[in-house]
Parts: C-alpha cells; sequence; structure tokens
C-alpha cells in the first residue's frame, strides 16, 4: 500500500525536476484512486514533498484530503491540522505550476470556504482566498470562481473591506480553470458583491452588479438570478426611483418568467409609483413575511425612506415658497414638526437646497447652484473624460480581436457571398457568438466617440 | 323601438336578446309606479312567430347563397364567386353573424379584379371590423384601400373623394378607439362634408365632434389654426355642431372659462355616444392641461387668483393641476404659494447641459463596462442551463 504512494511521490519529483507538468498531471489525474485509499499515508508523502518545488504535486494531495471533509465529519481538531496545512500551502506555492491545474486549486478552496462558513469562522479564510486569487490570476481584472468565495466569506463575517477590490475592479475576462467555471461562480459573485456594495450604501454600483447577475446568457431561470432580481428591483427604486425594464439583452426566459417569482414586489414597485407612504406600508406589511425570508426587509425599509425624500425633492421642483402645513399635506406626512425634520435633515444632506422661515412657517426652495465653473467639477469632468477614453481603447481592443478572428472573417465572408435576401435572416439566426457581439460592439463605439466629442467639446467651452 | 327596428333585419338571437333586456329593464324600474305598471302589460310579447318565420327565412337564404357560391366556383368565373361572396357575407351581417360576415367579406378578396373592387370589399371588410371593435384591422385595411385607391384616382377624380372621406373616418375612428388621438384628428380633418355619408358608421356631425375635440386635445395653437379653424371643409363639418365650434373658438381665443364650461354641459351628451364616451375623460383632461400650458405661455409671473378665476376653480386644485404639468416639464414654472404667484422658471442651458452630458457620459461607462463583461461572459459560454446538462461542461469552454 505504502509502495503505492512512494512511487506516486516519486514519480511527482521526477516528473517536477524534468519540468514536463501537463504529463505531471496526466499521470496524477490517474492516480485518484491510489491516492484516495492511501489516506492514512497522505501526511507522510506531504513531508517528503518540497512546497517550493513540488507545488503541483502537493495540490493534489491536499485535494484529497480536503475533498474528504465533505464526506466525513471531521472534528475541530482535524479541521484546524488541515486548514493550517492549507494556508502554508497558498501562501507558498507556486503559482505557475498551481495554474496547471486550476480547477482543482479552486474546487479545494471552495471546499474549505463552505467548511469555514459552515463552522462559523469565515473571517478567517479571507486572508488566505486573497492570495489565493493572486496565485490562480493572470491578470488582476480576470475573474475567478474564488471571487464569489471570497465574497461570500466577506459576507458570512460581515467584513467587507478585503473584498473591497476585487469587487471594484472592472471584469474583463474569466478563468476557465480546467472547465471547471460554472455560471454559479458568475453569478454568485455578482449577487454578493451586489450585496456588499447595498451593505455599504453605494447603490450605483450594487446595482450595476445585480444587473450583471440578472442579465446573464440563461435558457433556464436559476434560483440565484430570481434573488437577483428582486434585490435588483429594491436598489433600482432607491437609485432611480422608477423601474422600467431589464437590459435589452437579457434573455428572454428571464423576461417572461422572473414575474412570476416576484409577484410581491411588482406590488411593492405599484404602490412606490403612488407616492403615497400609506399604500407602500401596506404592501410591505401585507407581504412582511416573504419579505422577511427573502431577507429584504432592511433594502424595502431604505425604499420607503427613498420614497419620502422623492416626494420632497418633488416639491422643490414645483414651488419656490410653500408653507410647512402644505409641505406636510403633499408629502403625506403627519404634520408640521414632522414635515420641518425631514426638511432639516435633508437640508443638512445637501439634498435639497432650501431654507426654513421659522416666523411664517414658510419654507424657500431654490435651484441647484451648481454652475459647473469650479475647479474641481473641471477636475471631475476630466476624470470622467479619462475614463471614457480608457474604455474606447479597450473596445477598440476587443473590436480588433474580432475584426482579426479568422472565424469571423470567415463568417462575414460566407454572408457577403449569399444572396441579399437572406442576409438579414443569417445574421439574426446565427448563433455564433462572434457575428452577436460584434454588432453591439461597433454600434455602441460609435456612441462612445459621440459621448467623448460632447464632453470634449464642452471642455473647450 | 328597438325591438321593431330589430325586426326589418334578420337578426334573430338579437331580437331575443333586446327582448329580454326590455323585459328586464322595466322589471328593474319601480313596479308601484301606475304608468310603468302599464308599460308592462303593453309590453310587446315575445313574437315567436316571426322569430320561426325569419329564421327559416335566413335558413333558406343562406342555402340558396351557398348553393349559387358553389355553383360559381366550379365554373370558375372570378367575377361571379366575388358577388357571391359579398352577398353571402351581406346576409351574414343582417342576421348578425359578425364574424362569419368577415370571413365572407375578406376571402372575397382573392377574386377582386378591378381596384374598384377591391376598394369595396375593404369597405365592406372595414364595417365589419368597427362592429367588432377589431381596430387594428380597421387600420391595416384602411391602409390597404388607400393603397390601391390612389391609382384609381386618376380615373375618376369626383366619386373618389367619396371613397377617401369613407376610409378617412373610419381610420379616424380606430385611432380614437385606440387612443392615438393626434392622428385621428388629423384623418377627420380630411373628412369632405359633401361626401361624408357613411351612414352604417357614423353621421357628419360625428365627425365633426369627434374632429373637434381630438383637435383641440392634441393640436398646437398654430396647427389649430390651419387645420381646423381656417379650414374650409371642416369649418362646414363644424357648422353642423355649433357647440363643438364654439368650443373651439372660445378656446382659440383664449377664453378658457367659457370653453371649459361649454365643454362641462357636452359632457352628458358626449358619455352617451358609442366611440366617444370612454375617451371623453382622457380627452378632456388634456383639453384642460393644454390650456393651462397656453394660458401661462406668455406670462413670466402669472397671479394664480387671477388664473383660478379664469379656469373655474379653486386656487388649492389649481395648485394641484400645475404640480403634474411641471414636474412634466410641459410648463417651465415654479409655484410661490406664499403670494400665490406662478414664476416662470429661467433655464440656465448651460448648467443642464453639463447635468446632461454628466449623465449620459455615466451612462455610456456603465453600459461598456457591462459590454465589455458580457463579451468575456460569451467569449467563456457561460449560461445558466438546467441542471442536467451542467455535468459536462468541461470540453465546451469557448469557442473562440
Amino acid at each position: 500500500m505504502a509502495g503505492n504512494v512512494e512511487d506516486f511521490v516519486n514519480n511527482v519529483r521526477n516528473l517536477t525536476a524534468q519540468g514536463h507538468f501537463s504529463q505531471l498531471c496526466d499521470y496524477m489525474n490517474k492516480s485518484w484512486q491510489v491516492l484516495f485509499k492511501n489516506m492514512c499515508h497522505l501526511d507522510t508523502a506531504l513531508e517528503a514533498l518540497d512546497l517550493q518545488e513540488h507545488s503541483l504535486g502537493m495540490l493534489y494531495i491536499l485535494y484529497v484530503k480536503v475533498s474528504m471533509l465533505t464526506s466525513s465529519n471531521a472534528s475541530a481538531e482535524e479541521f484546524e491540522q488541515l486548514f493550517f496545512q492549507y494556508q502554508l500551502f497558498v501562501t507558498q506555492c507556486i503559482s505557475s505550476q498551481v495554474q496547471y491545474s486550476t480547477g482543482n486549486f479552486t474546487q479545494m478552496c471552495h471546499i474549505i470556504t463552505q467548511e469555514l462558513c459552515k463552522r462559523k469562522m469565515a473571517i478567517r479564510g479571507i486572508r488566505s482566498l486573497c492570495i489565493a486569487i493572486s496565485k490562480v490570476q493572470t491578470e488582476p481584472s480576470q475573474l475567478t470562481s474564488l471571487h464569489s468565495d471570497l465574497c461570500q466569506l466577506c459576507l458570512d463575517s460581515k467584513c467587507f473591506k478585503p473584498a473591497f477590490p476585487y469587487i471594484t475592479v472592472e471584469i474583463s475576462d474569466i478563468a476557465k480553470e480546467n472547465g471547471w467555471y460554472e455560471c454559479k461562480h458568475f453569478l454568485s459573485y455578482y449577487y454578493y458583491s451586489g450585496m456588499i456594495f447595498a451593505a455599504l450604501k453605494q447603490y450605483g454600483r450594487a446595482l450595476y452588479c445585480f444587473e450583471q447577475a440578472v442579465s446573464c446568457p440563461a435558457t433556464v431561470v436559476s434560483h440565484i438570478m430570481v434573488e437577483a432580481y428582486k434585490k435588483y428591483i429594491l436598489v433600482r427604486l432607491i437609485v432611480e426611483g422608477e423601474f422600467l425594464s431589464l437590459p435589452k439583452y437579457t434573455s428572454q426566459v428571464i423576461t417572461r418568467f422572473v414575474k412570476l417569482f416576484t409577484v410581491e414586489y411588482n406590488e411593492l414597485v405599484q404602490a412606490f409609483y403612488t407616492n403615497d407612504p400609506s399604500k407602500i406600508n401596506a404592501v410591505v406589511e401585507s407581504h412582511t413575511a416573504v419579505f422577511a425570508s427573502d431577507k429584504n426587509l432592511g433594502l424595502i425599509k431604505q425604499v420607503v425612506a427613498s420614497m419620502q425624500k422623492r416626494n420632497i425633492q418633488r416639491l422643490t421642483k414645483t414651488f419656490l415658497t410653500l408653507s410647512l402645513s402644505d409641505v406636510a399635506a403633499r408629502t403625506f406626512l403627519q404634520g408640521p414638526e414632522e414635515a420641518e425634520l425631514h426638511l432639516r435633515q435633508m437640508i443638512e444632506d445637501g439634498e435639497i437646497i432650501a431654507y426654513i422661515d421659522q416666523e411664517s412657517h414658510m419654507v424657500s426652495f431654490y435651484d441647484d447652484s451648481e454652475k459647473y465653473n469650479t475647479a474641481s467639477m473641471f477636475k471631475e469632468i476630466d476624470k470622467q473624460i479619462q475614463n471614457v477614453t480608457e474604455l474606447d481603447r479597450k473596445i477598440a481592443n476587443l473590436d480588433q480581436n474580432i475584426q482579426v478572428n479568422p472565424m469571423y472573417v470567415q463568417k462575414v465572408k460566407t454572408i457577403s457571398t449569399q444572396d441579399e435576401d437572406f442576409d438579414g435572416g443569417l445574421l439574426s439566426t446565427s448563433s455564433s457568438s462572434t457575428s452577436t457581439s460584434s454588432q453591439p460592439l461597433s454600434m455602441l463605439s460609435s456612441t462612445s466617440s459621440r459621448s467623448f466629442n460632447m464632453l470634449s467639446k464642452l471642455m473647450f467651452k | 323601438m328597438a325591438t321593431t327596428y330589430v325586426k326589418k333585419t334578420l337578426n334573430v338571437a338579437y331580437y331575443q336578446e333586446v327582448h329580454n333586456k326590455l323585459i328586464e329593464a322595466i322589471r328593474s324600474s319601480d313596479p308601484n309606479l301606475p304608468d310603468v305598471a302599464g308599460a308592462v302589460n303593453q309590453l310587446p310579447s315575445l313574437d315567436s312567430h316571426w322569430m320561426e318565420h325569419t329564421s327559416k327565412h335566413a335558413g333558406t337564404l343562406l342555402e340558396k347563397l351557398d348553393i349559387d357560391l358553389k355553383n360559381y366556383k366550379s365554373n370558375s368565373i372570378k367575377e361571379s364567386i366575388r358577388r357571391g361572396f359579398d352577398d353571402l357575407g351581406s346576409h351574414y351581417l343582417n342576421m348578425g353573424d359578425l364574424n362569419n360576415a368577415l370571413k365572407c367579406y375578406s376571402r372575397a378578396r382573392d377574386y377582386c379584379m378591378s381596384p374598384k373592387h377591391l376598394v369595396n370589399m375593404c369597405l365592406n371588410v372595414i364595417k365589419v371590423c368597427v362592429y367588432l371593435g377589431n381596430w387594428s384591422h380597421v387600420l391595416t385595411y384602411v391602409n390597404k384601400a388607400e393603397a390601391t385607391g390612389e391609382f384609381a384616382e386618376k380615373e375618376k377624380e369626383g366619386q373618389n373623394q367619396h371613397i377617401i372621406t369613407k376610409l378617412k373616418c373610419a381610420a379616424g375612428l380606430a385611432q380614437l378607439a385606440t387612443g392615438k388621438y393626434k392622428p385621428a384628428a388629423k384623418n377627420f380633418l380630411q373628412a369632405m362634408v359633401d361626401h361624408c355619408d357613411f351612414p352604417e358608421l357614423l353621421s357628419p356631425n360625428n365627425v365633426a365632434v369627434y374632429g373637434g375635440l381630438c383637435a383641440l386635445a392634441t393640436f398646437t395653437r398654430q396647427e389649430l389654426q390651419t387645420h381646423v379653424i381656417n379650414s374650409s371643409s371642416f369649418k362646414l363639418l363644424l357648422e353642423l355642431e355649433p357647440t363643438i365650434r364654439e368650443i373651439v373658438f372660445a378656446f382659440y381665443k383664449s377664453q378658457y372659462g367659457r370653453c371649459l364650461t361649454l365643454l362641462e354641459e357636452t359632457r352628458p351628451n358626449l358619455l352617451l355616444d358609442i366611440y366617444l364616451s370612454a375617451h371623453v375623460k382622457k380627452l378632456y383632461a388634456q383639453i384642460r392641461c393644454k390650456a393651462l400650458i397656453q394660458y401661462f405661455s406668455p406670462y413670466k409671473l402669472a397671479d394664480m387668483v387671477k388664473m383660478a378665476d379664469a379656469f373655474n376653480c379653486s386656487v388649492s386644485s389649481l395648485e394641484d393641476e400645475l404640480m403634474p404639468l411641471i414636474l412634466d416639464g410641459q410648463i417651465q414654472a415654479r409655484i410661490d404659494s406664499q403670494n400665490k404667484i406662478l414664476h416662470a422658471r429661467e433655464i440656465d442651458h448651460r448648467s443642464t447641459t453639463f447635468a446632461k452630458t454628466l449623465a449620459a457620459g455615466r451612462e455610456y461607462i456603465h453600459r461598456t463596462k457591462a459590454l465589455i463583461l458580457r463579451n468575456a461572459v460569451i467569449g467563456n459560454n457561460i449560461c445558466v442551463q438546467p441542471p442536467s446538462k451542467n455535468g459536462d461542461h468541461g470540453p465546451n469552454t469557448g469557442n473562440r
């Protein structure tokens, strides 16, 4: 028995020394059984290998050990020991070797994450997971399945800071991870990061994240999407005060069926449009159980509060002066005192510009005094322009990639040789991702230059 | 009265319905009153003899027509087949079977030889569709008829006016029913009074009322002047309905109070109208909004007390009415509730442009980010799939 493991260790050593990592992977993939049968000898095998030199080999052994966690109920002590080994491995392993088997590496991390959450020690895994991400990634803008794990740990431990750099980065690539990357990870990454942003009250970013989760290509509706859609509705009401529709490219299944799962939320949207707090409160009360079980009560409270604010902001647009009691009547508040309280808070927060005249009990509203001629505004605009140019460059790159893609060129060729009558039909029916994605690309890049031109023209005014 | 009218036609089912309704109506009113009690006695008894007779008659006629049609078909003379279908259609119409009538009329289309016949067929179909309330169908057939009508125009100018007016009326009616008031108004305004005899659908008076109200609700002041007040043909139509004419003129002369009171007076009449009743409320609201906007347009400051006077309402209700208009941006103004004065707002175009541009920039960044991400998603073939398929995700990692 032990001999098999010895063979394994020797093989790992030889192949690593020769640098045949692909062969090593093949060999180890074949020897899963051997490792599983010899659980007791794995520790000795680990000791026999050097972390810096034989990272790949150790990864396989560790993975086997970790995967046993799910099947057997390991005691706290055993887990501690294993967790220590895991941390040591993650911090010191060689990234270039791990790259050969990212699938197994990430699977191992997933299991550890689940275990940590189960044992209520989520916060301990954050640091090692950050390191793990850096080992798996080929570039910082690459999304790995570990991202979603990290977000989950951060959410579980209510410690959002470490995840921040990972959820603010712009994703431009997704790791393949030997085919282990699933849409589940993608969805949960955006769902979790949306939740983190919502918890930090950065609703604009949260909205973006939920939107990505909802608009992911789909042939069926997943639970994560339904939950994301619910939160998307709420956050959208907070940010924009209205809920119109999903992005155009959202899969049809979603637009068609997701409404069936979110009846209560649609009612809430309708109540929101009435601008009447009593109506929205009635909806909230009648569905409290549903909202509570979805754990969305906090967000819903924010929605109600934002409606209140919107009511007052609407007044500033229509009135120059208004008595406090009128303010209360028009925003469905209890009385002048409450109206004054709300107004005072909003004035302090800079959400409206107004003055309260205590003597006559009148409120005077003023326009936004922003004249767009200050240095800070200039700087802000400059930053935006740079942002846009940067994005424009990226798009141009992507567009170029598509233009030179042999598959795309071939496709265009075949289409152009067809009769013109069939042209439109072919374009719309062709399922190839190249042709379908290139159309919005070129379309957007044209709008990009337009908005960029607009901005730059304004600058020179 | 309705019963005697229905008797003239062959619509047996409808006769029965009318009769039942009549009995119900009389029963539901107070039976204690002497004259109602008398009315029950006078109630025409259900004319079963007539019913039997007509249904029999209709049946034989239908059979005859059907056989005729079959004969025509076997002889395959297109003209006769068309006429056969037409006859069958009008017979169905008389019997009140609208769906079958529509079927027959539209089937006749394949056998139409001359544009005149085609237009005729379209008119028939339009008529039935209006009865059925199938407005989108009406519009498509109007378009069809117009397309064929155009080349017939060269041949005989005079008669064509007549058909065009009919078509315009039908189109206007359909658009009115679907709530598109502006195109409806335009269509009604093109109707000619001399040629406006379309007794199956609507009278010239109706055209005047519908056209006038829709135009009031949707046209700008200038459009109102050129198309309604200075339009020689529509003027004649308006003469038929003096109240509507007065309303339009009062509106144009900025006598809003008078205009609105007149409107209120005619409201019960209009509510009884078969086509218009559903839209009266919306049209009235639009007319009122337009009046408010026009009233304020020349002013920089307006006294709200005087304004409320002009519109026959209280100041506070005026405030309530103004609020949504201001929020919609239809009136560029703000209310000084303390002094009851409406201030026109000056817009700083530079600031708004800046604000708009910044918003557009943000939107663009948002969209572009989503696009780049989506590119990555599609490139990696990420797609939510049924669980059964999730097992074999291994090999299909990207096809680009």
